[in-house]
């Protein structure tokens, strides 16, 4: 169709006007012509278009092949790159394949193509035509309408976009005065630390001599003790070196399985000896491990494992999922899971060592760890990390909850001048300290401290998430700033499809989430959003989305499908879409439409 | 954690995992495309046993342990999806005792065989064989202390074919009690009437030696003691084939179980209770006078010729396997089985050509000898020995005298039959998916070719499209309207294929497996009950086709009554009839399975699938009241499965070399009686680059049958989704074959009655030119068309060896190339290498539609390729493409001849004898003339002394072509009528 037009607006640019040749074309002859192109084929020795050569108007539709281009035969099939042109009159005129011609099946629907067939062609063109009408004024409507809609929501885009510009200059500017506050309390806290530190040096003196005699034994066991977990540490470095591996991987994988057994046990104990807190993540990595015993022979993709333990269904099975992901599929989603586990339990026993090792942190000291995790993954605006993936809940509650950094009253003026007059009191009034230090005092400023800094770091990750957003494309007219915040989600059989423009699109089904994809950008001139580097399928791609805009009063998904396995296509109606030009060309075509009735009929209209 | 052992353990303990093994293995694969590479790698560094851990190695620390886990884990998963062919499911030689125990035997080393007691009965010859009884050292002995007689049977049937049939003697008075299996429906109903009746058998003087007439100028040379099959050449004495040249028949008979025996086989879990114990058969049949062998598929290979499996300068491999398997992707070159087996040999060499044939559907192994295998220094390169294994059955053995390889496959045609002629719009291009998955997207791809003005016939509906996997339904959901559907690809001409397979979903709401427990028609298992397998219906059982009644009753699922959302033009493809059973042994059948008659399943294992593929065309004819052809692919073949429809070569992958052996497998396949078949278009499994694709349309163009398939893992391929480009070069494609549809058509119909393929090794039409014998990339469409095939990515060249001694003309510039020679050619990415042979006619049609149905009455174009002596000939078969009419006379078969500046256009068979008639008033539009060295302007027809004229003109109507030929334009005559047109 696209060729077909592009053909048509190239003819109609170069015979814009229309005179009636002095010889009468004879009206077979005039079969399949362009109204627009009759002065072409006027002369009585005729070009072919492409300039290859020239043919006398008597070869003009004689069934036979002169131009390769099919100039001389637009009325026949007799060229195989030939267009015939129906008028259609009372509805839309086209050009078709000129091996539509006489083919015996109608293709226009003013019959014309079946001039010489045994196809017996009605005209349906004003029937189909009004309805192709009737669509179009509808069409019409709804671009009108989302028009002015669009022209609102830009006007409110650009202010927030401005008002968002305008935040980050304020974030920037209070983030340098807490940065100085921060300074100025961690100076006064370094000094409380360094006094208490003098003081215990010199209280342990003291107490060393009076105590020496009966400590002497019990030191010696802690140190024993303390060996014992420096050896593991030792192990488990050398565990992370890839050097080892190399070995490991050559050695096969006997070794492994034989001591499997014996690395779980040990593993085991760490965890039971560890803190209360792990036990929750070992009791998840055995419930998921049960999972990956039971699927995982099912799995077998490879051969030389003998499946004699199998049951026969499961054999059936395991054979079967070889054509097909299914099955496999959930296996491998399983294993990937216990994998990724497996590596948190890794993470969560390494911090175990710290612990011990350091010996220095107390509960305290760990939540803020926490808080600062918690930070850091909020600053996350886009699914790079495959392993936050895994926990559905915790991305749905990311993208479902406003953001925690609108706690922070930006524009409120008041939190800042109050930590500023806080920080200042507390500063004049510790100025000098005295050893012993005063307890209260020193709590007092560390609390003090660490308040400030975690409003600082909380400014900080706003500044760079408002940083991250205005980087974004949002159109021409920023048509889609609002999309930024917004997910939309569309439910078609048991999934439920969300798609957060600039951020990701997922799957779900139950509480199981497949991640369609990663934001990667606009193409088609805003008319397609695509997401990539979605879930891997097994045997197939990684997952993939594109979301067609059109023109829509609502913003709303209307039809996902998976065309080809893991790339997924979405429709989305939104007014942005709803454009003026578009609209101009759609009133042309419709009066274009209404112009042209057959004979014979009344416009009803 | 401890959860992980069985995994573990799993790939640790890998029975066949010896560290030789592996080798081989890795060996085997480094021929391979980059996957199988890495695959061997994981494999080998997981698989390696715990003896190859090097002994200072220390247990490894328990964290590495868990990190080894985490890694490998995923490595492992990533491999093995990508991974590939399953060589440990499948027995090789050694695991399977009966080709074991063949291949390790010398020449001459069992007793010699001694035939006896001759006699001309009913126009047979039928003699005694016996072991000699004389060396006492003798090893079977021990086994059969007193060897019943075997009987053997020597039959001689019209165009010189020998038939030695080799049995127990049933009569004897330790017989066994059942018989052995002789496969039946194979071999055509008639070909008994073409026996000759032996009226006396000629012997030396010293009765060592007995002759029998065989043909002009062949006859077949019986030797007693020791026993040996010899035909030869009448005056010369050459041999040209010989059985038991080296003493290595046996033949294992049927007998009691001894006390502590054990008969039972196991095999990766499986356990074959082989209930009648040894009997297998092998002997050594020797090609005189041939330089290479071909034929027994189905084995992917990159080449024609059958390589050497044994003896110098052959490492190690197995023998070509004779077994139908569903294997899961499959190598490109292997002599592994796959789906399909016909145990049929030829010879070719400048002497001449010949050919054997071994009626036996059990599990067979052939080994092709390289010469020097039996340490005789007296190899000569004039013969080719070959060792023929099989687990049971008989020796029902067909020898083929040739002389040229034509008539080779002629005589194999007389035996099996013909293909049978298929309709017009089966030859056409086919759009097929795994999986087109509702209405929509069937509406949609249909648009998609209309919108890109591509033409095709038949869009494929597979294994989704229904209930469940119950066949013969609809999942309708996806279908709500299934006849509404095929009616809108009927309005545009085009067809339907839904797919049927052999497993029959067991749910007893399942009308078709409720019947058929009822009426017991299910294959039963070892112990009697019905067998009960896993494939993608679950859990299933199969209908024993073997019994007519069963294919009586399965032809009637087929009627437009029966099969729900059925309309006259849908039609089927039957897949997995190997049988695919996932969870049995290999994935098939368990052997003691058992058939109508208590026949074993192993005895018929090869034949199944064409019992299931004739069964489902019968149904296809009763449902057309005999007047519609069927169209039927399947994937397992047989010899014989010509007659029952279309083959294609199964699961093949998307990659180059897979492209490249996709040419000797349908060679081989034509070779054998099969000239319907064709190679999944972009490879089954995986990707194609466009390139691979577009290479793939181009060649597949001119495969007999022209397929497009998908795995539902891989992306979509409907040929407009890689650019405009692209979709012009692959439209470019199919345009090529619709243009030569007359011609494919005609080559069609002449296999249907000859035997010839459509496609054919060069040899086979220059059986003369030894360079020629060994060529594996480039092929003939009938007698008139050569194409090379482009094999490599991004190839600019190509060199093309053009056999003969005429000239031929590029077809895509009518450029001439002289013959006997290698060329070497540009490669353009429009199009593959492909020339008109100089004194061929190629009737073609360059006008373009959506499908064959509008193209029925559009007129014909004729190229004309001038030999030396500027002279041409060709034929055009039309009939109505759909009916069997043709049965009747209703056809048009004209022969058209160039000689002396004079196209003549006479009819080939005379109308006399006619009940129907064909008419048509198709015309000629355009003669073209290749190779023509005067330019004449005008052409003068008869009759009516009607001139028109002669003027420059491309060859083609597309791509800018520039005038190379002479175009007689408008001649308009009739392509029914006798015309003459005379240039001037």
């Amino acid at each position: 169709m696209e060729i077909r037009l592009r053909f048509a607006l190239l003819l109609t640019s170069f015979f814009v006007v229309w005179v009636y040749g002095a010889t009468p074309i004879p009206n077979k002859q005039l079969l399949g012509i362009d109204p627009q192109d009759l002065s072409f084929y006027k002369s009585n020795v005729i070009k072919c278009k492409d300039g290859s050569k020239k043919f006398a108007k008597e070869l003009l539709n004689d069934e036979f092949c002169d131009c390769p281009d099919g100039t001389d035969e637009p009325g026949t099939s007799a060229c195989p790159e030939g267009k015939f042109y129906c008028q259609n009159a009372g509805h839309t005129p086209i050009k078709i394949f000129s091996s539509r011609v006489n083919d015996g099946v109608c293709d226009c629907c003013d019959g014309s193509d079946e001039y010489n067939s045994n196809a017996n062609c009605t005209n349906t063109c004003w029937e189909a035509g009004k309805v192709a009408r009737e669509k179009l004024k509808k069409k019409i409507e709804t671009f009108k309408e989302g028009l002015i809609i669009r022209k609102d929501e830009v006007e409110k885009a650009n202010n927030a976009y401005a008002k968002d510009e305008a935040d980050l200059a304020k974030l920037k500017s209070d983030e340098k005065v807490l940065k100085e506050l921060v300074q100025k309390l961690r100076e006064q806290k370094e000094r409380i630390d360094k006094l208490e530190e003098e003081e215990r040096l010199k209280k342990e003196k003291e107490e060393k001599s009076l105590r020496e005699e009966e400590e002497k034994s019990k030191e010696q066991e802690i140190k024993a003790d303390e060996t014992q977990i420096f050896d593991t540490m030792e192990n488990h470095e050398q565990d992370g070196s890839t050097g080892n591996l190399d070995i490991a991987v050559e050695s096969g994988t006997d070794n492994m399985v034989e001591s499997k057994k014996a690395s779980t046990q040990t593993e085991e104990q760490h965890v039971g000896e560890g803190h209360d807190d792990t036990s929750e993540s070992s009791g998840g990595i055995s419930q998921d491990g049960e999972i990956s015993s039971y699927e995982v022979p099912k799995q077998d993709q490879d051969d030389s494992g003998s499946t004699e333990e199998l049951s026969r269904e499961e054999l059936g099975r395991l054979v079967a999922s070889r054509w097909t992901s299914e099955g496999a599929d959930q296996t491998t989603d399983k294993i990937g899971n216990v994998e990724e586990d497996l590596m948190d339990q890794d993470s969560s026993v390494a911090h175990e060592h710290e612990g011990y090792t350091s010996e220095t942190d107390d509960d305290r000291s760990k939540d803020d760890d926490d808080d600062d995790d918690n930070f850091e993954d909020d600053r996350d605006d886009e699914f790079e990390d495959d392993h936050s993936s895994s926990d559905a809940s915790y991305i749905a509650d990311e993208y479902e909850k406003p953001d925690p950094l609108d706690s922070i009253e930006v524009s409120s003026p008041t939190w800042l001048d109050k930590i500023q007059q806080t920080v200042q009191s507390v500063l004049q009034a510790f100025n000098f300290f005295k050893t012993p230090v005063n307890v209260s005092d020193a709590t007092h400023i560390r609390k003090e401290y660490d308040d400030t800094s975690s409003k600082l770091s909380k400014v900080q990750s706003r500044i760079s998430s408002l940083t991250e957003k205005l980087k974004r494309d949002f159109g021409k007219e920023k048509e889609f700033y609002f999309f930024y915040d917004q997910c939309f989600e569309s439910k078609q059989n048991k999934y439920v499809y969300k798609i957060c423009p600039f951020k990701q699109a997922s799957q779900d089904e139950g509480y199981s989430k497949t991640r369609l994809g990663s934001w990667d950008n606009f193409e088609e001139s805003y008319r397609v959003m695509v997401f990539t580097n979605g879930e891997k399928c097994w045997n197939g791609p990684d997952r993939s989305l594109k979301v067609r805009l059109r023109c829509g009063l609502k913003n709303e998904i209307s039809d996902v499908d998976e065309p080809s396995r893991c790339e997924y296509t979405a429709l989305m109606s939104t007014p942005a879409l709803c454009l003026e030009d578009k609209l101009k060309e759609l009133e042309k075509k419709l009066e274009q439409m209404n112009t042209r009735k057959p004979q014979g009929h009344h416009d009803e209209l | 954690m401890i959860q992980y052992r069985p995994k573990m353990q799993l790939a640790g303990s890998s029975p066949g995992s010896s560290k030789a093994h592996n080798l081989v293995r890795v060996k085997i694969l480094c021929s391979q495309p980059q996957f199988a590479m890495r695959r061997s790698i994981v494999r080998s560094l997981l698989f390696s046993s715990s003896s190859a851990v090097p002994a200072t190695m220390a247990p490894l620390p328990p964290l590495l342990l868990r990190y080894l886990v985490v890694i490998l884990i995923p490595l492992f998963l990533f491999f093995s999806s990508a991974s590939a062919w399953k060589k440990d499911e499948f027995r090789n030689c050694n695991q399977t005792p009966f080709c074991k125990r063949a291949r390790t035997r010398t020449p001459h080393s069992l007793p010699r065989l001694i035939v006896s007691d001759l006699l001309i009965s009913d126009g047979h010859l039928t003699a005694h064989l016996q072991p000699s009884l004389s060396s006492e050292d003798d090893v079977s002995a021990g086994d059969t202390p007193h060897p019943r007689p075997l009987v053997l049977r020597l039959s001689v049937y019209q165009d010189g074919i020998l038939r030695l049939k080799i049995d127990e003697d049933y009569s004897a008075p330790s017989a066994p009690s059942k018989q052995r299996f002789e496969v039946p429906d194979v071999v055509l109903p008639d070909f008994e009437d073409r026996r000759l009746w032996l009226p006396r058998v000629s012997s030396t003087e010293d009765g060592s030696i007995s002759s029998l007439y065989l043909s002009d100028g062949f006859e077949v040379v019986l030797r007693h003691d020791p026993f040996e099959i010899q035909v030869r050449r009448k005056r010369s004495n050459d041999p040209i084939i010989s059985l038991n040249s080296h003493g290595l028949f046996e033949f294992e008979q049927l007998r009691e179980k001894k006390e502590g025996e054990d008969w039972e086989e196991r095999f990766r879990g499986h356990t074959d209770t082989r209930p009648r114990g040894p009997q297998s058969i092998s002997f050594d049949v020797s090609f005189h006078g041939a330089e290479f062998v071909y034929g027994i598929p189905e084995h992917a290979s990159t080449s024609l010729a059958l390589r050497a499996t044994r003896g110098p300068g052959v490492e190690h491999s197995e023998p070509y396997r004779l077994f139908n398997l569903d294997v899961f992707e499959y190598l490109h070159d292997s002599p592994f089985g796959l789906y399909g087996s016909i145990p049929f040999m030829l010879s070719h060499g400048l002497k001449g050509s010949s050919g054997f044939f071994w009626l036996n559907a059990a599990e067979m192994q052939i080994d092709v000898l390289a010469p020097g295998w039996d340490d005789s220094a007296a190899a000569g390169n004039d013969r080719i020995d070959t060792f023929w294994m099989s687990e049971t059955g008989i020796v029902d053995a067909f020898f083929f005298v040739g002389p040229g390889p034509k008539d080779v496959l002629q005589q194999y045609a007389s035996v099996t039959g013909t293909l049978a002629m298929p309709q017009e719009f089966a030859i056409a291009y086919h759009q097929c998916r795994w999986n087109y998955r509702d209405e929509e997207d069937v509406a949609t791809v249909d648009a998609g070719f209309d919108e890109h003005d591509i033409p095709y016939d038949v869009l494929w509906l597979d294994i989704e499209h229904t209930d469940g996997k119950r066949y013969f339904t609809w999942d309708r959901v996806l279908f709500p309207n299934p006849e509404e559907m095929q009616k809108k690809l009927t309005a545009k001409g085009r067809h339907m294929v839904t797919i049927v397979d052999p497993h029959i979903k067991r749910d007893d709401s399942y009308y078709v497996h409720k019947e058929a427990t009822d009426k017991g028609y299910y294959v039963k298992d070892a112990t009697g009950k019905d067998f009960d397998g896993w494939c993608w219906s679950g859990s299933s059982s199969y209908p024993d086709t073997l019994n007519p009644e069963v294919r009586e009753w399965w032809a009637e699922k087929f009627s437009l009554k029966n099969y729900g959302g059925s309309t006259p033009s849908l039609y089927i493809w039957n897949d997995m009839n190997e049988p695919s059973v996932f969870n049995g042994p290999e994935i098939s059948m368990p052997r003691d399975a058992l058939h109508f008659g208590g026949v074993e399943h192993r005895e018929l294992h090869n034949v199944y699938g064409l019992y299931f593929h004739m069964a489902t065309a019968d149904g296809l004819l009763k449902r057309g009241n005999g007047k519609d052809r069927p169209f039927v692919l399947s994937r397992a073949f047989f010899a014989g499965s010509q007659r029952h429809g279309a083959i294609w070569t199964g699961d093949n992958s998307a990659d180059w070399d897979q492209l490249r052996s996709s040419v000797p497998m349908i060679l081989t396949l034509g070779l054998t009686g099969i000239s319907f078949s064709g190679a999944d278009v972009g490879g089954f499994f995986g990707n194609p680059e466009p390139e691979l694709l577009v290479r793939w349309y181009q060649l597949a163009a001119y495969y007999p049958f022209f397929r497009a398939h998908a795995h539902h893992d891989t992306k979509r391929r409907e040929p407009w989704l890689f650019g405009e480009r692209r979709t012009a070069l692959i439209r470019e494609a199919i345009h090529i074959r619709y243009s030569l549809l007359p011609y494919y058509y005609s080559l069609f119909r002449e296999a249907s009655v000859s035997g010839i393929p459509i496609m054919r090794p060069l040899w086979l039409e220059f059986p003369e030119d030894k360079k020629s014998f060994d060529n594996s990339e480039a092929f003939m469409i009938g007698e008139g068309i050569l194409v090379q095939g482009i094999y490599e990515e991004g190839q600019k060249s190509v060199s093309v060896y053009l056999p003969g001694e005429q000239s031929w003309y590029n077809m895509r510039n009518g450029a001439a190339y002289s013959g006997g020679q290698t060329h070497k050619l540009e490669v353009f990415e429009d199009s593959i290498p492909s020339f008109q042979r100089a004194g061929s006619i190629v009737p073609r049609k360059y006008r373009f539609r959506r499908s064959t149905t509008q193209m029925a009455n559009d007129p014909y174009t004729l190229v004309i390729a001038l030999n030396s002596s500027l002279a041409a000939e060709g034929e055009l078969y039309i009939d109505d493409g759909k009916s069997y009419d043709f049965e009747q006379g209703a056809y048009i078969h004209r022969r058209f001849v160039f000689s002396n500046g004079k196209l003549t256009s006479s009819t080939i068979h005379s109308a006399s004898l006619r009940e129907k008639k064909f008419s048509s008033s198709c015309t000629v539009e355009r003669i073209i003339l290749l190779g023509l060295p005067s330019a004449p302007k005008k052409a003068v027809i008869e009759p009516g002394n009607h001139e028109t004229e002669i003027e420059p003109g491309p060859l083609t109507l597309r791509g800018g072509a520039s005038s190379v030929a002479l175009v007689i334009r408008k001649p308009n005559v009739r392509i029914a009528d006798d015309w003459t047109i005379k240039v001037l």
